[in-house]
């Protein structure tokens, strides 16, 4: 991204209507956008252009997404934004767990779109989890050395999953972490399919972050997915 | 045999009465010792009917004759006194034998038929209680215990749809003899003249019936293998197959009556289920067809308004003959992100409904808390609901719930929006959640003008709409549908009802299972 002004972005889907709609918007906002039509066109642009960002259906018709998404990352790091239709919850979790950054459901607003992308692309350009910072997001601060939580400078008391747990979230601002990710990042690799482990612990944290039980402010929940950690004010 | 044994009975018991007339006559004058001949014709009449005493009386007459009448040893009677005495005997003997004969005939048709009665109420009541496909099995069972056989079948066709039912009993190699039955040499009982193109006897009478393609020497009379024809309206649509015991004799006139009643029975049942199911059927369709209806007025309809509105704005955005101000160009496209949105809701509710309706849910369950389930709905929706102040009450010690968080999430979000629809602004609308025995309800009550009595139960039938209050767009009907069907889904209930403070109140359970391994770091 750094390499030029106008990061460029890769838009794959084979709707010329969807295309046309996503490239005008893009273009408008500063963007440099290239198309592709289906899966294999995309790997090849990918291979011959330098692309920042790539925006992928993932009812593609000669190839699975997930197959795209695995192909890819098999030689490049870039982020990817998987386009997908309602009811289609277990695609997209696949496509999180197998690489994709990122998700939009179809039909989509331009500022959701714009939204997705700055936060795609921000997290391309962070190095690895710095050592030594303190996070914040809102009233919340979470120091990585001391292992300290505080609220509007009112320290809370968390259990050590707890706090592993709101260090997953808020090192992650704004991405969607699925099931399966916040599991192993938290309880380690073996686990996976311990869902329900999760849920419970989200529900304690949020009773200890959030202001307001009633307005999830901090731990969105993204329906049959994950959950999504928003830092900045919705 | 039996008859056999009848007549040598007669001949014995009159050899016997005679040898002990002859035997007293020694000692003692007897007067009227002929009478002693009327005890064994009535004793045979009672045990072996009519034709063995007759026979006793013939017998009697002629021993009386030729051993006690003068002269002894001959036929020839000389006294005239004699003669009378003997003809009293005769015809005292054919009329008490017959009338012991009677007797007993008529209390065999008595048993008979209180037997008949008895099979047929029960096979009646078999078959007008279950199904076809176990009731044909008892009915075997029944029949092969009432008449003593080696194996029952009964094979009907037409009754669902098309295909043979077939119930078979009995010993493994009788029952095969059954599958058989088209061509092998059987027995049919004959049953209806009006059947068209094929004779099939005389009714109530067996006869034999040969395929053609049996070889000659295998023709011989068919003793085991019974068949008696099943109707139904008319047409020949099944058949009830016999395999007698070996050496048993031919079924009396009483079991062929009861043989008749029994298939007639089985024919219509069969005709009873074929209605059953062709009105279940018409029902059905009957059902789809006004969904359909439904469905065709929804799409003309409710799609039709957001396009409209889209097409209407877009096209004016485009015309180049006016100059739009900033505001104006912002409220165009405003609409038409407004009802391009309220378009794709229906198109996801429609789509939702027919997952439902065809049954292709497969939720995804897991363990969640429920009151977070409850806070992201309240959160997300929290902007549209602005109408209402939406409060929460779901204690803190609710166990966990096994299910699909999309689909509580959306029957939630259904119940919801449905409730602040439907009430005034300004009024509060509350979701709440307790266990209550081993289920877990949760209710959402608001306050408004409450459900009209008569809609009550159409509530949640597919677009089955109330108007909204406040001049809100109207829905098309198909929330509630669609929480019901999830809620289902789910194992649970769902209804609605109004309180009695005022304003309404949906409730819907889940039940509630024990987690076990939620407790506690992992």
């Amino acid at each position: 991204m750094s390499a030029h002004s106008h990061p460029k972005i890769l838009i794959v889907d084979d709707e010329p209507a969807i295309r046309r709609a996503v490239r005008t918007n893009l273009v408008g906002h500063g963007y440099a956008v290239e198309e592709a039509e289906n899966g294999r066109a995309a790997v090849e642009m990918l291979l011959s252009s330098n692309v920042d960002l790539i925006l992928l259906d993932l009812g593609l018709p000669d190839a699975e997404g997930l197959e795209v998404i695995r192909e890819i990352r098999t030689y490049a790091q870039t982020p990817i934004v998987v386009l997908s239709v309602r009811d289609a919850e277990r695609d997209k979790v696949a496509a999180l767990d197998g690489g994709a950054d990122d998700y939009l459901t179809k039909p989509f607003g331009a500022n959701e779109l714009l939204a997705r992308i700055r936060v795609a692309l921000r997290h391309a350009g962070r190095g690895p989890d710095s050592l030594g910072v303190v996070l914040t997001a809102g009233d919340l601060s979470l120091d990585v050395d001391k292992r300290r939580v505080t609220r509007a400078g009112r320290e809370i008391h968390m259990t050590p999953t707890e706090y592993e747990l709101l260090n997953v979230f808020m090192s992650h601002p704004g991405k969607v972490l699925t099931d399966r990710m916040l599991l192993r990042a938290v309880w380690g690799p073996s686990y996976g399919a311990e869902a329900h482990y999760l849920h419970v612990y989200v529900a304690r944290l949020r009773k200890k972050i959030e202001r307001d039980g009633q307005q999830a402010r901090y731990v969105k929940t993204e329906p049959g997915v994950g959950y999504r950690f928003m830092a900045d004010e919705p | 045999m039996r008859r056999l044994a009848g007549y040598v009975s007669a001949l014995v018991a009159v050899g016997i009465v005679t040898g002990a007339i002859g035997l007293a006559s020694t000692q003692v004058h007897l007067a009227n010792a002929s009478m002693l001949y009327l005890i064994a014709v009535s004793a045979l009449g009672i045990f072996f009917g009519k034709g063995p005493a007759v026979v006793a009386s013939m017998a009697a007459f002629l021993a009386f004759d030729f051993f006690f009448i003068q002269p002894i040893h001959t036929l020839t009677v000389t006294d005239p006194e004699e003669w009378i005495a003997l003809l009293v005997l005769l015809f005292t003997a054919v009329a008490t034998g017959q009338l012991a004969a009677a007797q007993r005939q008529r209390a065999r048709e008595a048993e008979a038929r209180e037997r008949e009665a008895i099979v047929l109420y029960d096979v009646g009541r078999t078959l007008s209680e279950s199904d076809l496909d176990q009731a044909l099995p008892a009915v075997s069972r029944r029949l092969r215990r009432e008449l003593n056989l080696d194996a029952v079948a009964i094979e009907v066709h037409g009754a669902s749809g098309g295909r043979i039912e077939r119930a078979e009993v009995g010993a493994p190699y009788a029952v095969e003899a059954t599958r058989h039955v088209a061509t092998q040499p059987a027995m049919v009982l004959g049953t209806n003249p009006e059947e068209r193109g094929t004779a099939l006897g005389v009714p109530g009478h067996w006869f034999r019936a040969v395929p053609s393609s049996t070889p000659r020497s295998e023709r011989r009379h068919p003793r085991r293998l019974h068949v008696v024809p099943i109707h139904s309206r008319d047409r020949q649509i099944g058949r009830l197959i016999l395999v007698r015991v070996p050496g048993a004799t031919t079924f009396a006139r009483s079991e062929d009556r009861m043989l008749l009643a029994v298939t007639n029975q089985i024919g219509q049942a069969v005709e009873r289920s074929a209605l059953r199911r062709e009105a279940m059927e018409a029902d059905v369709l009957q059902r789809a067809d006004s969904l359909k209806t439904a469905l065709l007025n929804a799409v003309s309809h409710d799609l039709r308004t957001p396009l409209a509105s889209i097409i209407a704005s877009a096209s004016s955005l485009r015309q180049h003959d006016v100059t739009w101000s900033e505001d104006e160009r912002d409220a165009f496209a405003e609409a038409i992100e407004q009802e391009a949105t309220r378009l794709n809701r229906i198109v996801g509710s429609l789509l939702d409904l027919s997952r439902i309706q065809g049954g292709s849910l497969h939720p995804q369950r897991d363990w969640y808390d429920l009151g977070s389930l409850i806070d992201d709905v309240v959160g997300r929706l929290g902007p549209g609901l602005g109408r209402c102040t939406v409060t929460t009450d779901v204690p803190s010690d609710l166990p966990p719930v096994f299910v699909d968080s999309t689909e509580i999430d959306q029957v939630l979000s259904n119940l919801l929006e449905n409730a602040t629809k439907h009430t005034p602004c300004g009024t509060e609308v509350r979701v709440a959640a307790r266990t209550h025995d081993d289920e877990i309800e949760v209710e959402v009550t608001d306050a408004g003008p409450g459900i009209p009595p008569d809609a009550l139960g159409q509530l949640f039938d597919p677009f089955y709409t109330l108007s909204a209050t406040g001049g809100q767009p109207r829905g098309i009907g198909l929330g509630l549908a669609i929480a019901k069907g999830l809620v289902e889904a789910h194992a649970g209930r769902i209804w609605a009802e109004n309180r009695t403070e005022g304003g309404a109140r949906f409730v819907f359970t889940l039940p509630a299972r024990t987690a076990t391994s939620v407790q506690g770091e992992p």
